[in-house]
């Protein structure tokens, strides 16, 4: 083989050696002829006859060396493309159900490998590494608070065995990691902004910021696309503020990256100035969040004034984020075991009692290749599960051509037969029919990349589902494409072999005597077809619990209005507003929006009601009535005709109003709920709610129906809600809701007009629909009810498919014996039976194995579902109704062609 | 790939055990091959010179001679075959076989 190899490469001199080398022969051949006395002429003429044709002589020979591989597989292709021409049907059927398959595979995959294998667009990511801890969590057995960390701005999330684990420090502890480091070359801090104001020549926008330390882009080896970033002088107190801006920022307020260098901006009013543009691949470090904005972390002093101050000394306020690039030759383990002493002494220090101390976090290193892991954590289940769905529909597809060629070998047998008996070696047959169905599988998978083009921006769109700058971008690079390649050619060994194996089996003699097949192709017929069964439930499954979750989720009792409201965001604070006069701004929109023609009534309030959850309380500390505190409740500032723009029936009383102003006495709404458990039955309306902490009291002035807080999933004590007065409560960012007549997006150009002329500094951001931000909390359960009803069609439709082949096969096959049936008075309905018994004895068959697997199976996607258990029987049940339904519809075609089969003709051909 | 290691048919005759015997005498060119089994047969055997030249190739992609590049008794360069140590081997096999068959066959024929 090795010698061939080289031959093949010098395959060109070899070539010319041998034409040389005949023509030598033929030289010494006339030389000789010429000796006996020819003329140099005839005796030239003689050489060559006697020497045969030279051309053929010469070819014949290289051919011996020239790697027959290569000609053979010339041929094959040629035959290939022929076979499948010929039958132009199944080529069709074969190419498209693997393009289907394929497709949905490289789809996903993409998503995968965008979210979970993709690494930060930065110098050498394998260097860097993200900084988390773990302990115990923070509240104990009598569910009180001990833990080291009093505060946090920032996620934690379960770790492993009960733990918690999170990625936010306090600054003391940055500080300290980051002093003498021996193991890092750099360590840096960052944290979330979340949106500010970012006004450029009086035109503001809301930015995504990132507050980032001096050591950021240079730990992360990031270069500018124009100017300078950040670095260590910038990032102290009194520094002058600076800026850096995304490309994107600066391409729509500035017109291009140098036109930006110095300008200056207000970021919620204060004055900086821009330094530097970051470069267009760079996204930060967390995969889920492009940052428009990035401010060195001290000028969160200047933008968030005290609440920073208090921040930086605060050893138990967590809310930096470290990642740190090692120094070469470090390994992770080496920093970790460097490190942790040293956050361990610190973090004792901050303890303050004993139960602080015994549940200390320790110091864990991540790797940071791929940037923070919020998008994994939050994705990479669902994608798991999603793969495995269209792993299973590719398998389908696979044993569907598989199925089709035992057919299609079938009618081949003779061919095969033929071809083995005239001496062709078995293996060669088997290559050759290996190199049609490794043909088909590259054909299906061309096309399945063209499904994937439109997958991946269809499965982008329903995975953003409205979310405004979503940043998960799944592409076909080359990676994605090599999987694919190499998948689709496993396809084709895949269902390529077995057909190829079972059709030239040696005994060719009783296949050449009459042409019809034995039994062990049949057995592998139907064990595919039972496979395909049994995939199929599994999907069937899948969707019908999908979608069954989503039936649930849409018939949860809301409590307000769905339709037909309008809600989006200001933040006057962040443009300058402040106190009291804000208040009246904030009155003063709102009888604004509701004189525009078409508006019912406007509203507003600290957040929206879906939102609530994540807006926090409007005011501090516990509740008290009389001495007892209220558990669970939660406090919502809400303007005037609150509880009539959304639709909450008022039940007694009256609803917050124009009468409450900051001046007057404070004034709560209650739901029904909460009265009914701390006024057993009684009026509420007059007695009072006391803040110890805002040395206040509330009187109740009315008692709303109950209402679902902050997203579908939560649980039913969410109902206990107490409505204050917005104007007596002011928050920063208000959240609007218009009530119209008709699409309440046609009001948004009206919107705009208003807030440009009472402001021009304010953006309006989160404009939604109420229907789309409620769809928006079940946005995952609504993406995989539809992806995977799609999947579950797909999949029963190529197993119907599969199982209509089968059957048409066996009947074509049977053509005799049921003619002799006939004959012998056999009626139509008892052949139609015979077939059907047949179709649903494998549909059983295929379910009974399914079964178990979709029960174990389905408690995987247990956390996906709600309100639905894993193993719904109505859904098992449904899914097998429907499955035997398709089956049957499969069958009946066959069942019906082998009834009409006429007794006389079947005969004649036997 | 799905390809037989090339051997000889072992048929009485056969070129490819004539042009291993040839060489095992001496380093020929293609066309000295030709004329030595001529000229050493009596003239009886006419090897087809097409066919040398496959015959050749076959050979050396089993490594049982190797050619180089030389120079021929009038001074013209030529590939010069030389048998290996497999080709002697291969030949001592096949002329066994042949020594066993034409054996069988004189028996045949003698008992007639």
């Amino acid at each position: 083989m090795l010698r061939r190899l080289r031959y093949w490469r010098e395959s060109a001199r070899r070539s010319e050696a041998l034409r040389e080398e005949i023509e030598l022969h033929l030289a010494e051949k006339a030389a000789e002829l010429e000796a006996d006395g020819m003329t140099a002429e005839r005796a030239r003429a003689e050489a060559c006859r006697r020497f045969g044709n030279v051309g053929l002589k010469r070819e014949e020979s290289r051919e011996i060396w020239m790697t027959r591989f290569w000609s053979e597989l010339g041929q094959d292709v040629r035959y290939g493309c022929r076979a499948m021409a010929a039958n132009k049907a199944f080529s069709a059927l074969a190419v498209l159900s693997l393009a289907l398959g394929i497709g949905a595979n490289t789809t996903i995959y993409s998503f995968m490998e965008s979210i979970l294998l993709r690494s930060l667009p930065v110098a050498d990511p394998e260097s860097l590494v993200v900084l988390n801890w773990h302990s115990r969590p923070p509240r104990n057995a009598g569910k009180e608070w001990v833990h080291v960390m009093h505060g946090v701005q920032g996620m934690a999330w379960p770790g492993g065995k009960g733990s918690m684990v999170s990625g936010m420090f306090p600054y003391g502890a940055f500080e300290a990691l980051g002093r003498d480091n021996p193991v890092f070359s750099t360590l840096f801090g960052y944290f979330n902004g979340l949106h500010h104001n970012l006004a450029v020549r009086g035109q503001a926008i809301s930015a995504n910021t990132e507050y980032v330390s001096g050591g950021y882009f240079r730990g992360l080896a990031v270069s500018p696309a124009a100017g300078r970033l950040i670095d260590s002088e910038d990032d102290r107190p009194g520094a002058a503020p600076v800026a850096v801006i995304s490309l994107a920022t600066s391409q729509n307020r500035f017109g291009g990256p140098s036109n930006a260098i110095g300008q200056p901006v207000l970021v919620d009013n204060i004055p900086f100035t821009v330094i530097g543009v970051a470069p267009p691949e760079f996204f930060g470090v967390d995969p889920a969040a492009a940052p428009d904005l990035y401010l060195p972390l001290h000028t969160n002093l200047l933008v968030d004034g005290a609440r920073a101050a208090r921040m930086y000394p605060d050893g138990n306020f967590y809310w930096i984020e470290i990642m740190g690039r090692l120094r070469p030759g470090v390994s992770m383990a080496q920093a970790q075991a460097a490190l942790a002493p040293r956050f361990h002494q610190w973090v004792a220090a901050t303890a303050t009692t004993g139960g602080e101390r015994a549940n200390l976090p320790a110091l864990i290193l991540n790797p940071g290749a791929a940037g923070l892991g919020s998008l994994r954590r939050q994705y990479s289940k669902p994608l798991y599960a999603l793969l495995t769905m269209v792993a299973l529909i590719l398998a389908i597809a696979c044993a569907n051509i598989a199925n089709l060629l035992l057919a299609r070998a079938a009618a081949r047998r003779r061919e095969m037969a033929v071809r083995l008996s005239l001496g062709a070696g078995r293996l060669r047959v088997v290559r050759q029919l290996l190199t049609e169905s490794v043909m088909l599988a590259s054909l299906g998978g061309a096309f399945g990349v063209l499904f994937a083009i439109w997958g991946v921006r269809s499965l982008t769109f329903l995975f953003s589902n409205g979310q405004q700058n979503f940043t998960l971008r799944a592409e076909l690079n080359w990676n994605v494409l090599g999987v694919t390649a190499a998948l689709s050619v496993l396809c084709g060994l895949l269902f390529g072999l077995a057909p190829a194996i079972q059709s030239t089996r040696p005994d060719v003699m009783p296949a050449l005597q009459n042409g019809r097949g034995g039994g062990p192709r049949r057995r592998a017929q139907h064990i595919l077809v039972i496979a395909q069964i049994a995939f199929s439930f599994l999907i069937l499954v899948a969707a019908g619990l999908f979608a069954r979750t989503l039936d649930k989720l849409h018939s949860v009792q809301l409590g307000y209005a769905r339709e037909n409201i309008l809600l989006f965001s200001l933040n006057a604070r962040q443009a300058g507003h402040r106190d009291p006069e804000i208040v009246n701004f904030y009155a003063d929109l709102r009888q604004r929006f509701e004189s525009i023609p078409g508006v019912i009534s406007a509203t507003l309030s600290q957040s929206s009601i879906i939102n609530a959850g994540f807006a926090g309380q409007a005011i501090r500390g516990p509740m008290k009535i009389g001495p007892v505190t209220i558990e669970n409740a939660r406090a919502l500032a809400a303007g005037p005709r609150f509880l009539t723009t959304m639709r909450i029936p008022i039940l007694a009383g009256r609803e917050i109003d124009g009468r409450d102003q900051p001046g007057s006495r404070p004034v709560a709404v209650i739901s029904e709920r909460l009265a009914r458990t701390y006024f057993d039955n009684g009026n509420p309306v007059g007695r009072r709610i006391t803040l110890p902490d805002e040395k206040r009291d509330l009187e109740i002035v009315g008692v709303s129906a109950n209402l679902r807080y902050g997203g579908l999933k939560n649980e039913e004590e969410s109902a206990m809600t107490v409505f204050v007065a917005v104007s007596q409560f002011p928050p920063d960012r208000v959240t609007y809701a218009l009530r119209t007549a008709g699409d309440p997006l046609r009001f948004v150009p009206s919107v705009h007009e208003i807030v440009r002329e009472a402001d021009s500094r304010i953006p309006v951001t989160n404009v939604v629909t109420q229907a789309a931000e409620i769809d928006r909390t079940i946005s995952r359960e609504l993406t995989f009810a539809k992806l995977c009803t799609g999947f579950a069609v797909l999949a029963l439709l190529m197993a119907c498919v599969g199982l209509y082949g089968t059957m048409s096969y066996n009947v074509a096959r049977q053509t005799g014996e049921i003619g002799i049936r006939m004959a012998l008075g056999a009626q139509r309905g008892a052949v139609v039976w015979m077939v059907l018994r047949r179709v649903l004895l494998l549909a059983a068959v295929g379910l009974a194995i399914s079964l178990p697997a979709a029960l174990i199976a389905s408690r995987l996607v247990k956390s996906f579902l709600f309100e639905t258990r894993p193993n719904d029987p109505g859904t098992l049940a449904l899914a097998g109704a429907v499955l035997l339904g398709a089956a049957i519809l499969a069958g009946y075609a066959p069942a019906r062609r082998a009834s009409r089969i006429d007794p006389l003709a079947a005969l004649r051909q036997e | 790939m799905g390809r037989k290691a090339q051997k000889n048919d072992s048929l009485p005759g056969s070129l490819d055990m004539l042009i291993l015997r040839t060489l095992s005498r001496s380093d020929l060119h293609g066309y000295g091959i030709v004329q030595f089994i001529q000229q050493s047969s009596g003239n009886e055997l006419l090897v087809e010179e097409g066919s040398l030249y496959p015959a050749l190739q076959r050979l050396e992609l089993n490594g049982w001679i190797d050619g180089v590049w030389g120079v021929t008794s009038n001074n013209r360069r030529a590939r010069i075959y030389r048998i290996t140590a497999a080709g002697r081997k291969q030949l001592a096999a096949e002329t066994r076989k042949y020594a066993r068959l034409t054996l069988a066959i004189a028996r045949v024929m003698g008992a007639q």
